[in-house]
């Protein structure tokens, strides 16, 4: 479909006619932290953010969720399954970081191995994204691993904000199928406008990362983990926050006789993620851990799947790690040729 | 004083009396202030100090137990009265520890200084100490912000930092005063005189968010157990998904085994990403704690937690 327009003021018609067809989730304000949540209509949304504190994986892959309960009934066990979703989805005001996450996580959750749950949640999903606030936030590095703030990639329609209307590109048949819904609301471009109504150009800081790989795979054994890893605390924030980490554990709460079976986040920086029954750890210290940490994002990923580099820079880690430990001097250390060791 | 502290640092190092020191250093950006690991001299000029040096480093020494010499540490006052829990709670030798006080004139709350400028941290390229007021710089812009309007909510009750027995000092360490236009306990009284209803319903919206990252437990002084109740497997004392029932329990039961030997350094509700007010929680067993037993965590190194000691000839005979 050509590039149309939505005037700002009818964005919330359109939006609402959604969330009447529709399961709406779009960015909330709560005690000051943004987060994705459903709202019954547009009113509820807030516009004025950067990024949501949890990344929306949150809404595929859900920090807790049941899978099913189960109930001992005599010799009997009655399973009752848990339904992923209630109704179709529509995610508004998603950025390209975490779209770009969702790509990757589709690669962990649909490859091979199929969880139903998360690939039930990504069908029945239609994703509007947002294009970034200009400028973006000083911490954003999304530019360094290939994504592009204003591509519709991987989303079904892309917004962009260019003063008083948004520009509204529908790239698939989900995209055009919301659009529809707004019917007047969209307005084809003049050939004047498609040249006039251009968003300012996103200007971030670019990190050099050709050979990351390739120079990270040399220091397994180097020094520079103990050193990098002094100031961790060993909180899971930056696992949480991070919008490709995909670690979970499963437990089962209740009794034997009547209980649910939950899956919820784990994290690779706790004490006892790799620790086994038998009391070896393998990633006994914070050395090991942080290490884990980036080799996942730069090596294990990449090679297990054949993708890019696990990481979109969000900077959501970045920003919320409250020891410091700082990914984009990570990357620049290992980058580096020299003095890998002594910082 | 960074001068001073950068000096001093290069000599402890250079004369083999601490193996690392552990202070504060400017992160990604200018109002992003981190803990700084200085182990060679040669990184000491890193090393910064101001109104921004919020994190209490006494939980890193700890992890430094293991060394063979000693760690440097530079503290605030308030966050001094960790060293002295930590060695009456048997944790550390107070002269494993090299011990650098700062005089402090105040720290500022990020989230009170984003409402009062109505812009992000992230524009801030500077705070500076100006006595009764900071000198916060945006863009090109130097604004004159009343220091009561935005520092950490413990600033205005900073009482007993000289009493520490610092090994060095960069200046001298006297509590810092201001007029606040609240008493110290005034939230925890508005919390406890709520019907039980309503005071359950507010800390159930507070849980309800918690995402368990653990980051108040792996950041408080007092949380050292080699074990964690929570992460116990056999038995399970709590479910490891985040339900607003185990998430309640994860924050009674931690609060309830700080009683007593919280110091208020504040740190667990400065770095929960989803913002629950721990400070109130904790603040509350404080109060209790001061009421019941007249103790104040922190304060001297011969007296004991109220719910640590016990005596043989106890009254109640369950002990």
């Amino acid at each position: 479909m050509d590039r149309q327009k939505i005037s700002k003021a009818d964005l919330g018609r359109w939006l609402d006619t959604i969330a009447g067809k529709y399961e709406l989730i779009g960015p909330t304000e709560d005690e000051d932290i943004i987060q994705f949540g459903p709202v019954q209509s547009s009113a509820e949304l807030t516009l004025d953010y950067a990024n949501s504190l949890i990344p929306p994986k949150s809404l595929f892959f859900p920090p807790v969720e049941s899978l099913f309960a189960f109930r001992k009934r005599g010799k009997e066990i009655q399973l009752e399954e848990t339904k992923p979703l209630q109704q179709d989805r529509v995610i508004f005001g998603i950025r390209n970081c975490d779209v770009g996450s969702l790509s990757l996580l589709d690669r962990v959750f649909c490859d091979d191995l199929e969880d139903s749950y998360y690939r039930e949640r990504r069908e029945r999903t239609t994703l509007i994204a947002l294009a970034c606030p200009t400028p973006p936030r000083s911490s954003c590095f999304c530019t360094t691993f290939g994504i592009d703030p204003l591509s519709p990639a991987g989303s079904d329609i892309l917004l962009t904000d260019v003063g008083d209307v948004y520009l509204v590109d529908a790239v698939t048949d989900k995209g055009e199928k919301l659009v529809a819904l707004g019917e007047d609301l969209f307005v084809s471009l003049t050939e004047g406008e498609e040249k006039e109504l251009q968003p300012p150009p996103v200007d971030m800081p670019q990190l050099d990362v050709g050979g990351l790989r390739e120079r990270l795979e040399t220091l397994w054994e180097d020094e520079y983990w103990d050193k990098l890893s002094l100031p961790c605390l060993g909180c899971g924030i930056c696992t949480y926050v991070c919008p490709t980490c995909h670690c979970f554990d499963i437990s089962d709460v209740g009794s034997t006789a009547d209980g649910v079976r939950y899956r919820c986040w784990d994290s690779c920086m706790y004490n006892d993620f790799a620790l086994m029954v038998s009391g070896v750890n393998p990633r006994p210290s914070k050395r090991e851990r942080t290490r884990n940490r980036y080799f996942h994002k730069f090596s294990t990923f990449p090679s297990r799947y054949g993708t890019g580099y696990a990481c979109v820079g969000c900077a959501r880690c970045l920003v919320h790690c409250p020891g410091g430990v700082e990914i984009t001097e990570v990357i620049k250390d290992i980058s580096a040729k020299e003095g890998v060791s002594d910082r | 004083m960074e001068d001073k502290l950068q000096e001093l640092v290069v000599e402890l190092l250079g004369d083999g009396a601490m193996e690392y020191f552990i202070g504060y250093r400017q992160g990604f950006e200018p109002s992003h202030v981190v803990p700084c690991f200085v182990t060679d001299q040669s990184e000491a000029d890193r090393l910064i100090w101001g109104p921004l040096c919020l994190q209490n480093l006494s939980k890193y020494v700890l992890q430094a137990r293991d060394l063979d010499g000693k760690v440097g540490l530079l503290v605030k006052g308030c966050d001094a009265r960790a060293i002295v829990e930590l060695v009456k709670q048997h944790q550390i030798e107070r002269d494993r520890v090299v011990v650098v006080g700062v005089p402090c004139e105040g720290q500022v709350d990020p989230r009170k200084l984003e409402q009062v400028l109505g812009v992000p941290m992230e524009q801030v390229i500077d705070v500076e100490d100006a006595g009764d007021e900071f000198l916060v710089t945006v863009g090109s812009e130097v604004r004159k912000i009343g220091k009561e309007q935005v520092l950490r909510d413990k600033c205005f009750f900073c009482k007993h930092p000289a009493s520490f027995d610092y090994d060095y000092t960069l200046g001298e360490v006297q509590p810092f005063t201001i007029d606040g236009d609240s008493e110290e306990y005034d939230a925890v009284e508005k919390l406890e005189g709520l019907p039980l209803e309503e005071r359950r319903a507010f800390w159930q919206k507070q849980f309800e968010r918690c995402i368990r990252c653990n980051a108040c437990r792996e950041v408080c002084y007092g949380c050292y157990c080699k074990e964690c109740i929570f992460d116990r497997t056999a038995p399970r004392w709590l479910d490891r998904p985040p339900l607003l029932r185990e998430n309640e329990m994860y924050h009674l039961i931690r609060a309830v085994h700080l009683a007593g030997r919280c110091i208020d350094c504040g740190e667990c509700e400065r770095v929960c990403p989803v913002n629950i007010p721990l400070g109130r929680l904790y603040k509350k067993l404080q109060k209790d704690i001061a009421e019941l037993f007249d103790y104040e965590a922190g304060m001297e190194y011969d007296t004991v937690p109220p719910l640590v000691d016990f005596e043989l000839d106890d009254q109640d005979p369950f002990l």
